[in-house]
Parts: C-alpha cells; structure tokens; sequence
C-alpha cells in the first residue's frame, strides 16, 4: 500500500569482515581425510582390496598429521585451543540457542567432542585396518604378518563392524552442519573451503589466525611420510 | 548417497554378526593329510558330478568350514612371506603344498544338501550346484596353480605365481561364495 519507500536494501559501505579461521592445511587435510575415507569405504565394498590399501594408508598419513597439528598448528586446530571441559560444554547449550548466539572462532565447545570423536574413531579404525586381511586372504593390512590368523580374522571382523560407528559419528558431523545451516543461518562448509568466516559477529581476534612459520608444516609433513613409510615398508 | 552407505553399513554390521568369518563349509571332506602330497602333479579331479548326499551333512559342512578355515590358515603363511624380502621358502612350500591337496580333494566337498538348502549357515551358494561345470573350473584352475606354486623354488617365483593362485580364490569366492554379510 504505502510504497515509497523501497524496501530496506542491506548493501553496508563497509563490507563485513573477513576473519581467517581455517589455514590450508586443516582444510586439506579435512577434505582428503574426507575423500579416502570415503574411498576406503567405495573399495572394500567393490573388493578393491589393492585401492583399499593405499587410501588406508593415506588415512594413516592425513590422521598423523592433523595429530601433530592439533599441537604445530595455528590456534584453531589446536586441540587446547578447543577441547574444553563439561562445564563449557554444557554452557554452549543455552548459548547456542540465545538471541545473541555467536559463531565461535573455530570449533564451538560441543562440536569439539564431535572432532575428538571422530579422530578417535578414525585412529581405531586404521589401526585396525592395519592388522586386517581381507576373506580370500590375497590383501592384508601391512602390519598383518605380524599377528596369527584367529586374531587377525577377529581384528578383521571389528574393523568391519567398527566402520559402522565412524559411519554414525559421520552422519552427527553431517546432521550438526546441516542444523547450523537451517536453524542458525551458519554455514560452516563455506570457511572449510575458503578458509574465511565473514559476518558481523564473530568473534575471536578480528583477523583470524596466525600465520605458521614453514618449518612446523614442514615437520609434520615429515612425520606423516615418515609414520607411513616405517608401517608400509 | 547417505542412505546407500548407511544401509549397507547396517547390512555389512548385520551380517558381521551373523558369522565370525568362515568360509564355504565343505561336508565331510576328509582333513588333507599333515605330509605334502608326494604326488607332483596335480591330478585335478574334475567331477562333474554331483555326489551323493553324505550320512551326517553338519558334521560334513563343519569339516568342509574347517578345511577352508585351515587354507586360509595356510594363505596367511603365504602372505606373511610375501612380505619379506627374503620369505622362508620351506615354509612357503609346505602352506602352498597343503592347499594343493585341499585343492586336489575340493571337487567332493559339494555334494548334493550341503547347500544353503541345508538350512546350516554357509556360504556355499546354490550356483555351486546350478551350475557346477563352471564350479568344477574354477577348482581345477586352483589345483593347476597351487600345483604350480608348491612347485615354485624361489623367492621371486613364489611372488609371481602367489597373486596368480590368490586369484583363482577369489575368481571363485565372487562367483560362488555369498560373504557373511
């Protein structure tokens, strides 16, 4: 009825901030961890063994270095920076739900135990790959050889059945994403990618993390390799 | 994509419960015995018959489960040498020599009712006894290469023909074994 007015047109003079939350190698590390567990998973299940092998190894290597990093790396994946006890667990709940929620500076008190968890259920998972054989007895983890045959085939029957609990932790990882885009209007995925958060209010210093010398990286590049190499060889 | 995973997790933890990971239960195949064959050659006996149902068909497909139990017992030998750069090729030949007479006897672990239609937990599928020529084949295939892997006097040799005879295995477990899943 009453025009004239045009509707309120949000184009702010200054763009909202972008704050650095994510460094390139926790995103790299985060989606190839992503792609070889999703092709160890596609292998086994189409009897790649040979495929199933190396993406597990390469599991091995990503998961070492996130490791290292959760002590070498910048602040936000530095694990002291997020694992935090259950009274800030418990205290996010209400925080998250209050008008004047804001996005952590990395992850948040709860989706802290769904990273822990998560690097957990991978370390069992691939520790137990390492040991496994597959049924025909053709393909064996590298580390197979070193135990006997009724141990390895219950080995190999947790590290089938414990897929299962890295699956659901997985799916919660998902269904947490897919809550903060619905109800919260946050999308997490977009800084996973690009490595920045923009908005209004955020916290955390306004520039993000620092900046890691070469050497760290470097060292736990050397450790990933070196991990790798001495299980395989 | 998610479902797709998410049910064949549930299938894969499913099955993984139903068995602790046996092998196609032969019936009552006699237990290879303990010395290696001193027959050199493989005399593959390819009946293309299906036997008679035997007296006790559990204990049989008990015996036939723990024969491929103990194959894959000897496979593990196998596989650990690989690994090493200098494997133990007495060893090597004693594991390969067993299952060459498992293979060498594997044609008569089949006989009729001691399939899934026993209604004992197998993984001996029916295609086993529809279609048995094919069955029949993949069997002499491992007695030719397991045979040939017995035989085999070095390292490099060994290496070379274990993947070869580890195919035969699978060539048949993907045809003719329902996993435990």
């Amino acid at each position: 009825m009453e025009s004239g007015q045009p509707p309120e047109a949000p184009t702010p003079a200054t763009a909202p901030a972008a704050q650095k939350v994510w460094d390139v190698p926790t995103r790299l590390v985060h989606w190839t961890l992503a792609i070889g567990i999703a092709t160890s998973w596609w292998s086994v299940e189409n009897k790649q063994m040979d495929i199933h092998y190396w993406s597990g190894l390469t599991v091995l290597g990503l998961l070492v270095f996130r490791l290292y990093w959760g002590f070498g790396g910048p602040e936000t994946a530095r694990f002291s920076h997020f694992i935090k006890g259950p009274a800030a667990v418990f205290g996010y709940i209400p925080k998250l739900f209050s008008k004047n929620y804001r996005a952590a500076f990395g992850h948040n008190p709860l989706g802290a135990l769904s990273v822990v968890a998560l690097l957990l259920a991978i370390i069992v998972q691939v520790g137990l790959g390492l040991f496994a054989s597959d049924t025909d007895g053709l393909f064996a983890g590298p580390l197979n050889r070193h135990i006997d045959y009724d141990i390895a085939k219950d080995v190999t029957d947790f590290h089938e059945d414990f897929f299962n609990v890295l699956f659901a932790l997985i799916l919660l990882h998902f269904a947490a994403i897919a809550f903060y885009i619905v109800v919260k209007r946050i999308n997490l995925i977009g800084p996973m990618l690009t490595g920045k958060r923009r908005g209004a209010n955020l916290t955390g210093p306004a520039k993000g993390i620092e900046p890691i010398p070469l050497w760290r990286l470097g060292i736990g590049v050397a450790l990933a390799v070196g991990v790798v190499w001495f299980v395989a060889r | 994509m998610k479902m797709k995973l998410f049910a064949t997790a549930a299938i894969l933890a499913l099955g993984l419960a139903a068995c602790g990971g046996g092998e196609p239960a032969p019936a009552e195949p006699t237990p290879v015995a303990e010395a290696p064959a001193p027959a050199p050659e493989v005399a593959p006996a390819a009946t293309t018959e299906i036997g008679a149902a035997p007296a006790d068909i559990p204990a049989f497909m008990k015996t036939r489960h723990d024969n491929y139990e103990d194959i894959g017992k000897n496979m593990k030998v196998l596989q650990d040498n690989m690994k090493l750069d200098a494997p133990d090729m007495a060893a090597v030949t004693a594991a390969a020599t067993k299952i060459k007479d498992y293979a060498a006897q594997m044609g008569t672990w089949f006989p009729a009712g001691t399939g899934p239609e026993s209604g004992i937990k197998t993984e001996a599928k029916a295609e086993i006894w529809t279609d048995r020529a094919t069955f029949d084949g993949t069997v002499v295939k491992l007695q030719e290469e397991s045979g040939k892997l017995a035989a085999t006097a070095d390292a490099a040799a060994f290496k070379a023909q274990f993947p070869v005879m580890g195919g035969t295995c699978k060539g048949c477990h993907d045809k003719f074994r329902q996993e435990d899943k």
